[in-house]
């Protein structure tokens, strides 16, 4: 298992790599439409408002309140820098906080049941629908739900077969290849694609993040309700089927939980930081706990932890939200399985 | 009490007879030891029997709001699942339970954990028990669910020998209770200290023909076996 997360994690963290190499912030302001270009002006003169009105500090050496002077500058800068840059992002962080908790709960059975490549094929999937409807002309998100409702029944029908191992690569180099190649030759709707890929903080909707962090919000505690039906599917499906259970819905039932969290999610803030936050947490805390509801209390928390510190790198460096969650969940997930070496 | 009756029945997959059962009636506090060598239909018989495939020829007859157990190998179980001793044994009662919300009914665990000496095994994470505790464990949940048929796919195989004998002890103070089991074993020892009778899987000579199964009787069971060495 340790193999094969080091694995995922790298593959992970080269699209990541990459578009950072780029340095291709998500408020980049010559990549973004009018309406965002706004409300970056927003943002800067919210900014420079508070810092008119909270002037500066005075020398620490006149006054002698070394310690004092210290804490009203990290006040100060905090009142100048988050509050301005809150003010306007806060719809995509309590989609991506939202994610965090249904995506901790979620990919904790996601990674137990060996469907981490679900979770990697399905947002690229996402991709090619909202490709498709963006050429077309018609809102993403419709086209997005029916090239996922699509690739899960041929998921299905090829696990029937035992060929699932197969089917999965190939929707994920599917997604990313046709998505580029429905909008080629498209400027704009490139740009709107590769921005689905990274997540843009500031073109969630107040209304769109309530809805989408409401429905993230009751499929994670779904999930973790029936953490022991799961439990029994994967270890003892025999039993479950002597028990009238149909298996095979209860996995279907799954599988549509799962697609909810991708497809609402990556449809809001993204392909990367949904893959982060759907691997990452449940990576990081699976070695050390003992029980599943411990799991998945500790990856909700792990990801809600990568989600605080990505904004605030976010915020102080100039990074992409999601690249910075991303990066955090992989310290995060590094620095767990560096400790529990340890104390083995 | 009658539980289940099979007459001239044939089970198999998509229209292939796979094997074929005469007469055979399973009733409350009996224990039926099926062996037969690999492949020759065992796992489809009591599929049959237990009622999760439909016969190809012949009639099932089964009680109604009959209530099925299963213990599976714990060597079948993937171990990277996060789960207490407690947990594993819970599972047969989670399945009996809307949603696997276990509820009070968590409370039925606690006399046979103690019957098979795993109580203090309960907060252990299952992953590092050996063998012998893990199936214990799971002998305790399934048994905790009540079942009416208790089917056990080679349940006992890898134990040790104190394992093994409490393991055996609770089976059979479980049949002078009322149950009735059903065991999967390639063990003659399994079969001979289990069976009241037992369903012997013998391989058809002719090609496309079902495997025939024979009811016969344990102390029968063993002179042909230990004594001729007849296995096949």
């Amino acid at each position: 298992m340790q193999l094969s997360t080091a694995v995922l994690s790298t593959l992970l963290l080269l699209p990541w790599a990459s578009s950072f190499a780029q340095t291709t912030p998500t408020t980049r302001r010559d990549d973004t439409d009018q309406a965002t270009q706004d409300l970056l002006k927003d943002i800067d003169a919210g900014a420079a408002h508070v810092r008119e009105s909270n002037p500066k500090p005075e020398d620490p050496g006149r006054t002698g309140r070394g310690p004092e002077r210290a804490g009203n500058s990290l006040l100060d800068h905090v009142r100048a820098e988050y509050l301005p840059t809150l003010q306007v992002v806060w719809p995509a962080l309590l989609v991506a906080v939202a994610l965090a908790i249904a995506g901790g709960i979620t990919g904790t059975f996601m990674v137990l049941r060996r469907e981490s490549l679900l979770a990697l094929s399905v947002p690229q999937v996402v991709m090619l629908g909202a490709a498709v409807g963006l050429r077309l002309g018609w809102p993403t998100l419709p086209p997005a739900m029916v090239t996922v409702a699509v690739a899960l029944i041929l998921m299905a029908w090829c696990r029937r077969r035992d060929a699932e191992n197969l089917v999965l690569p190939a929707l994920y180099i599917a997604g990313v290849c046709l998505s580029m190649l429905v909008i080629a030759n498209a400027g704009a709707h490139l740009m709107e694609v590769q921005n689905l890929f990274t997540g843009i903080d500031v073109a969630v909707g107040e209304r769109q993040a309530v809805v989408i962090g409401s429905i993230l919000l009751s499929t994670g505690v779904v999930c973790a309700l029936f953490w022991r039906r799961w439990l029994l599917l994967a270890q003892a499906p025999a039993v479950a089927e002597l028990a009238r259970l149909h298996p095979v819905r209860w996995n279907a039932l799954f599988l549509c939980l799962l697609a909810t969290v991708l497809v609402l999610a990556t449809h809001a803030v993204g392909t990367v930081m949904v893959i982060a936050l759907l691997f990452l947490p449940a990576a990081s805390v699976l070695p050390w706990t003992r029980r599943i509801p411990n799991a998945i209390r500790a990856s909700a928390i792990i990801a809600v932890l990568a989600v605080a510190i990505g904004f605030v790198l976010s915020v102080e460096m100039g990074w992409p939200l999601s690249h910075s969650v991303g990066g955090a969940g992989f310290a995060l997930f590094l620095l767990s399985h560096s400790v529990v070496q340890l104390v083995r | 009490m009658m539980l289940i009756g099979l007459r001239q029945c044939v089970f198999g997959y998509a229209g292939v007879p796979i094997v074929q059962v005469d007469d055979l009636q399973l009733r409350a506090g009996q224990s039926l030891g099926v062996f037969g060598p690999n492949g020759c239909g065992k796992t489809t018989l009591v599929r049959g029997i237990i009622g999760l495939l439909a016969p190809l020829e012949g009639a099932v007859q089964r009680a109604s709001g009959l209530r099925f157990g299963y213990l599976p190998q714990q060597r079948a179980m993937g171990l990277d699942w996060p789960m207490s001793g407690i947990d594993a044994a819970a599972m047969a009662i989670s399945a009996q339970r809307r949603f696997g919300w276990l509820g009070h009914a968590a409370s039925r665990l606690r006399p046979h954990l103690r019957l098979l000496d795993v109580e203090d095994l309960a907060a252990r994470p299952f992953a590092k028990l050996s063998g012998g505790q893990q199936q214990r464990l799971l002998l305790a949940g399934a048994l905790a669910a009540e079942p009416q048929v208790l089917v056990l796919d080679e349940a006992a195989e890898g134990l040790d020998v104190r394992s093994r004998q409490v393991f055996l002890s609770a089976l059979r103070q479980a049949t002078a209770g009322g149950l009735c089991i059903v065991s999967i074993s390639h063990s003659i020892e399994d079969v001979m200290a289990l069976g009241d009778q037992v369903a012997w899987v013998h391989l058809s000579e002719e090609p496309g023909q079902p495997n025939r199964v024979e009811i016969i009787s344990p102390p029968a069971f063993a002179e042909r076996v230990l004594t001729t060495r007849q296995v096949l």
